[in-house]
């Protein structure tokens, strides 16, 4: 005679069937791809001339720091992602620092800071690609004719001098909002009562900042922080809509060096192995992030 | 937080040049849609249309074909996703907070530590896998892919506000003779009502954006969805008043959500923000 479930084992069986499905989505999307992908970067395979991949070992990882257009790539995702963790840190962070002190027209501002992030990046990138235009960009337009300096006009996607710090400062425009937000956030957390005591201990302004402020903030860094380096790392599709690499390999970051090898050579043992190196990066740099920010 | 004086006068300089910064671009794409081709490649650039028209949104409208195409593939993607995220995300994130099972928290972890692998790493084996499954250049084949970005978050979302409902309500709903899945539909689900929002806006504006799946996952221009087939226009068509009418077209429902929901999103963040 069949017992029926108790309410301790029916959660647990219920509580197997509402995962499932979740876990069907990450197992086959992520772990298994991640596996078989591991595989792969230790194999020869063409996906357009080989049938199977051809298993060789660690080869492709040797490749990998022999390709001098790797170690560029290399170079120019470190650059790119230095400059721009520190830039959206520090400007998101003054950015949340003003709104928090401003009580006026709050609406307005919050909403405008933050539209950036609801805009396809992609399309930003079309946007901004035609706004840097050379010879027709409002950009340059406005620097020779309406302000007459024609000297600071400047072909800014194809010089290569130039063309980085353009796909930064499209990326800052795209991110500085959801990172100001956050620290926004984190700001309104802290309680009143911390100014309070620091306002009797005679602390003032910018002191209030560095004293009160930043220590308290600790739960927010790791987040902003996070984000801000996954967003640098992984960076791809500014490059990719603004520049495709260029001028030369002036901004080819690791991601698109992943992508040409993957779909343009069809070379994806090497594009894989490409992949798994940029994903221990990523990792090192997330969990430095994680003991800094608890540390701190 | 209140300031004085030259200090407030300042902060408000700064927010309105910063306001303009970020929304330059936008009003940009907005004018240029307006104007005339002839106005646009003039050698005398103007900001604001002398001669505001609707041709370029006639010409998107009519040539429609191509552009509807996009559309359509962008909403259908985007909606699927979102559904499909929010009614998982809405189960496991119940699961994961009240209902106790075996490896509960391993697996927790697992969804935590799947975010921070790059896409790069897992876009080879999903391209092969889809080949394999020819579901390539559909929609199902972007749908699925994209539900997986969105999903580990939105769980960890609905986990956090399932927790923070009080135990009492499951308790009553229980004497009331309740079983778990008629406790989750008709009790828990309403009053996550802000996670669930949450969710979608969410899930919704990283689909709709998504880039790097949809070129990879979707070659074929029948497939694409405009994130993507608007970057290809680039090379081809210089025709600025087209593209600016397409451009505003495509960012149109976002940001009209955006306007909706403005009030939601930013609470629900600064919710989740805090909550960690």
């Amino acid at each position: 005679m069949m017992k029926m479930p108790t309410r301790e084992q029916a959660r647990k069986i219920w509580g197997i069937i509402f995962v499932l499905p979740t876990f069907l989505f990450i197992f086959l999307f992520m772990v298994y791809p991640l596996i078989y992908s591991f595989y792969i970067s230790l194999s020869d395979y063409n996906f357009v001339y080989d049938v199977a991949p051809k298993f060789v070992g660690l080869k492709n990882y040797f490749k990998a720091f022999a390709d001098p257009t790797f170690i560029v790539s290399m170079k120019n995702t470190f650059c790119f992602a230095g400059l721009f963790f520190v830039l959206v840190m520090v400007i998101s962070f003054l950015i949340a620092l003003l709104l928090y002190y401003c009580n006026h027209f709050s609406w307005f501002f919050r909403t405008s800071i933050f539209i950036p992030i609801v805009i396809p990046i992609s399309l930003v990138c079309i946007l901004f690609s035609w706004m840097f235009a050379e010879n027709f960009g409002i950009v340059n337009y406005f620097l020779s004719d309406v302000l007459h300096l024609p000297q600071w006009a400047h072909a800014w996607l194809t010089d290569p001098k130039t063309a980085m710090d353009i796909v930064i400062l499209v990326s800052l425009w795209c991110c500085i909002g959801f990172e100001t937000i956050l620290f926004l956030a984190g700001l309104q957390g802290i309680s009143s009562d911390l100014f309070e005591a620091a306002a009797v201990d005679g602390a003032t302004g910018w002191r209030k900042v560095f004293y009160i402020i930043l220590p308290n903030l600790k739960e927010t860094y790791v987040i902003t922080g996070i984000w801000a380096i996954l967003q640098g790392l992984k960076v791809f599709v500014q490059p990719m809509v603004l520049t495709q690499g260029g001028p030369g390999n002036a901004t080819l970051v690791m991601y698109m060096h992943i992508y040409n090898n993957a779909f343009l050579h069809f070379d994806l043992g090497y594009a894989a192995a490409l992949a798994f190196i940029l994903s221990v990066i990523i990792l090192f740099f997330s969990i430095l992030n994680l003991k800094l920010s608890s540390s701190k | 937080m209140e300031l004085k004086g030259l200090a407030k006068i300042i902060v408000i300089m700064l927010l309105i040049t910063l306001s303009f910064f970020f929304l330059l671009p936008v009003l940009f794409a907005i004018f240029t849609s307006f104007k005339h081709q002839n106005e646009i490649l003039s050698t005398h650039l103007t900001f604001w249309p002398h001669d505001p028209t609707l041709f370029n949104y006639k010409y998107v409208l009519e040539r429609g074909a191509k552009y509807f195409t996009y559309y359509k593939n962008s909403i259908i993607i985007t909606l699927g996703g979102v559904v499909i995220t929010t009614i998982l995300s809405a189960m496991s994130g119940y699961a994961f907070a009240k209902l106790p099972f075996k490896g509960r928290d391993l697996i927790m972890l697992l969804v935590l530590y799947v975010v921070t692998f790059p896409l790069a790493a897992v876009i080879i084996p999903i391209y092969i896998m889809e080949y394999n499954l020819n579901i390539l250049n559909t929609n199902i084949g972007l749908i699925l892919p994209n539900v997986m970005t969105v999903l580990p978050f939105s769980v960890f979302i609905m986990r956090g506000v399932f927790m923070g409902i009080p135990k009492e309500l499951e308790e009553s709903a229980e004497i009331d003779g309740c079983g778990i899945f008629r406790t989750w539909l008709n009790i828990m689900l309403p009053n996550a009502r802000n996670g669930l929002a949450l969710v979608m806006i969410f899930s919704f504006y990283n689909i709709w954006g998504e880039y790097m799946l949809g070129k990879t996952l979707a070659t074929e221009d029948s497939a694409m969805p405009i994130s993507v087939a608007l970057t290809l226009v680039k090379g081809e068509n210089w025709n600025f008043g087209v593209l600016g009418a397409v451009i505003v077209l495509a960012i149109m429902p976002p940001i009209l959500m955006f306007i909706i929901f403005q009030k939601h999103l930013v609470k629900g963040l600064m919710q989740g923000a805090v909550k960690g």
